[in-house]
């Protein structure tokens, strides 16, 4: 992951890399670069402050509603394969504080935008840039606003604790900060593989939003109610039931269902870190394979 | 306008109904993206309503019972990609930009032209994107549909006014951009608002008294529930004349805040 996004990774096609301390003063150049960037960009959102406000609000707002849904649905039925209201929520508080987190880095190598700047030729320019590619992409369309969603995220963790009973400890701060940062980086690396995706189809596809929406909207509920097949997927394939469930799980004391015990938590930060770095090697291939779109 | 006469105009709206037609056509990986989509977020939503239906073994909540239910969730997979149509920026964005003006120059009537042209890109969805899910989760699962020639057309015509109902609120939310060049700004913030109280989050049945009377009473229910209670049974002929009737108030609104737009429209540039 952290190679893709040194400057000058993607104009490195041939030779050995250079020494330890080139690339240690090439990281802290591009660091300063990218905060330029993600900077300048936030400062031309807040320039309609207005508009800025009501957009990082709707991105919590949406939340809200999902979150009422939730709570009324389940408390219509009593339980959700055993789960209370409450219990729910603090699944749904921390898929979308992850997912808010993840789509302020990713939101923009979503297709349809992407596959815009790629059509446009715009990519064209960005590839001839000291940079890497995917570093500017991501600085210089930081969207700001998704914090709306995180902020919402993490009130409804707090608020489903506290009804469910979850003393903070130390401990529990850990497990629940590491499930917000897995699931973020799960939402990024999956927006990144799109961004792979649509540098070969060119014309964008929304089938990633099923992983990048889906798969969090999928965490909202408890691991139970899914069959098989959903939940290998969700476990090994793409495993957000890994940054989600399985915390909530530690969380809320529970043991879990046979198979996916509690305990598995152990396995969150490799999984993650697995899948980022399947997502890093997909983006390399996307750039060697991209071709240009014309004129 | 009087050396048109009234058969070549709805020559002409026929003409860009076809049009619109042909163009959702084209879109092929789009068809098969979206049928994907409604494809996984239909499954999950049915093992979640499987789950709870298992908690309360057989019996209807609010009136729905587990195939109600399951109804609902394929229904609003199949009513999801008319509703908030993946085109509902192209007419605020012509309104910015300014392209609009050439419609207002155009023979006929801007908004009927309009309507014919969406209503051939949203029949072409409807045939396709919407039918698929829902004969598919009919034939796996127990669904409440119709099985009666006149129940299935009765929810064919629903959907159909869902269509218009849900053009008209998009239309009514595209004039938002006479008036402010952030109409995206304005959509987010309304968006959870419209999304939660027409039912695409949970079933109104289970909303509380208040919030469902609301939710009964606004244009918003002639999207997605109407064609939903129409589908299981349940005041089928109210939901109908509902459905009806906010087409007519809705097309006479839409019509107000047009004529109303075009008389402050400035367009900028020579």
């Amino acid at each position: 992951m952290a190679r893709a996004l040194w400057p000058g990774a993607g104009l490195r096609p041939f030779g050995p890399g250079p020494g330890l301390a080139a690339r240690a003063a090439r990281l802290r150049a591009g660091a300063a670069v990218y905060r330029r960037l993600a900077v300048a960009t936030l400062r031309g959102r807040v320039r309609q402050p207005a508009g800025f406000v009501l957009r990082t609000l709707a991105t919590g707002l949406v939340v809200v509603t999902e979150i009422v849904g939730v709570v009324l649905l389940v408390e219509r039925f009593g339980t959700l394969a055993g789960w209370t209201a409450p219990e729910v929520v603090l699944l749904v508080g921390l898929g979308a504080a992850g997912q808010g987190l993840g789509l302020v880095f990713g939101d923009r190598l979503e297709p349809a935008f992407f596959s815009e700047v790629v059509r446009k030729g715009s990519f064209d320019q960005v590839l001839t840039r000291p940079t890497s590619p995917l570093g500017w992409m991501v600085a210089s369309y930081v969207e700001v606003r998704f914090l709306g969603r995180v902020a919402v995220g993490a009130g409804a963790v707090a608020w489903a604790a506290e009804r469910a009973g979850v003393g903070w400890t130390l401990p529990r701060l850990l497990v629940a900060a590491m499930a917000v940062a897995c699931c973020a980086t799960l939402v990024f690396a999956i927006s990144v593989l799109g961004g792979a995706l649509t540098l070969y189809t060119i014309e964008g596809s929304e089938v990633v939003n099923i992983f990048t929406y889906g798969g969090v909207s999928l965490s909202c509920y408890p691991m139970e109610i899914y069959g098989p097949g959903l939940r290998a997927v969700f476990l090994w394939v793409v495993p957000f039931a890994l940054a989600v469930y399985v915390p909530a799980l530690v969380l809320l004391g529970r043991a879990g269902p046979p198979g996916l015990p509690a305990t598995l938590v152990w396995l969150t930060p490799a999984a993650t870190a697995l899948f980022a770095g399947l997502a890093a090697a997909g983006w390399r291939a996307g750039i060697r394979h991209y071709v240009g779109t014309g004129s | 306008m009087s050396f048109v006469s009234a058969a070549q105009e709805a020559h002409a709206y026929l003409a860009l109904f076809r049009a619109g037609c042909r163009r959702s056509q084209r879109y092929k990986l789009a068809l098969v993206s979206g049928l994907l989509t409604n494809l996984f977020f239909g499954l999950v939503r049915t093992a979640l309503f499987y789950a709870l239906y298992r908690e309360g073994a057989d019996v209807a909540v609010r009136g729905l019972d587990l195939a109600d239910a399951l109804t609902y969730v394929w229904m609003v997979q199949a009513m999801f990609g008319v509703v908030w149509a993946s085109w509902i920026w192209e007419f605020p964005e012509a309104v910015r930009s300014g392209d609009f003006v050439v419609e207002l120059t155009r023979p006929g009537d801007p908004w009927l032209r309009q309507l014919a042209y969406e209503l051939g890109r949203t029949l072409n969805q409807l045939l396709l994107r919407s039918t698929l899910p829902l004969l598919g989760a009919a034939a796996l699962l127990p669904l409440a549909l119709p099985t009666t020639p006149v129940g299935v057309l009765l929810v064919a015509v629903s959907m159909v006014l869902a269509s218009v109902v849900a053009f008209e609120v998009r239309f009514l939310f595209g004039t938002v951009a006479f008036w402010s060049s952030d109409y995206r700004a304005v959509f987010n913030i309304v968006f959870p608002v419209l999304w939660l109280v027409s039912g695409f989050v949970i079933p109104i049945d289970y909303f509380p008294a208040a919030l469902r009377a609301l939710a009964e009473g606004s244009p918003l229910y002639a999207m997605l529930m109407a064609p939903v209670h129409v589908a299981v049974g349940q005041s089928v002929a109210g939901s109908l004349a509902r459905q009806v009737a906010w087409v007519v108030a809705l097309g006479a609104a839409s019509r107000v805040a047009l004529s109303l737009a075009c008389r402050r429209l400035v367009v900028h540039g020579g």
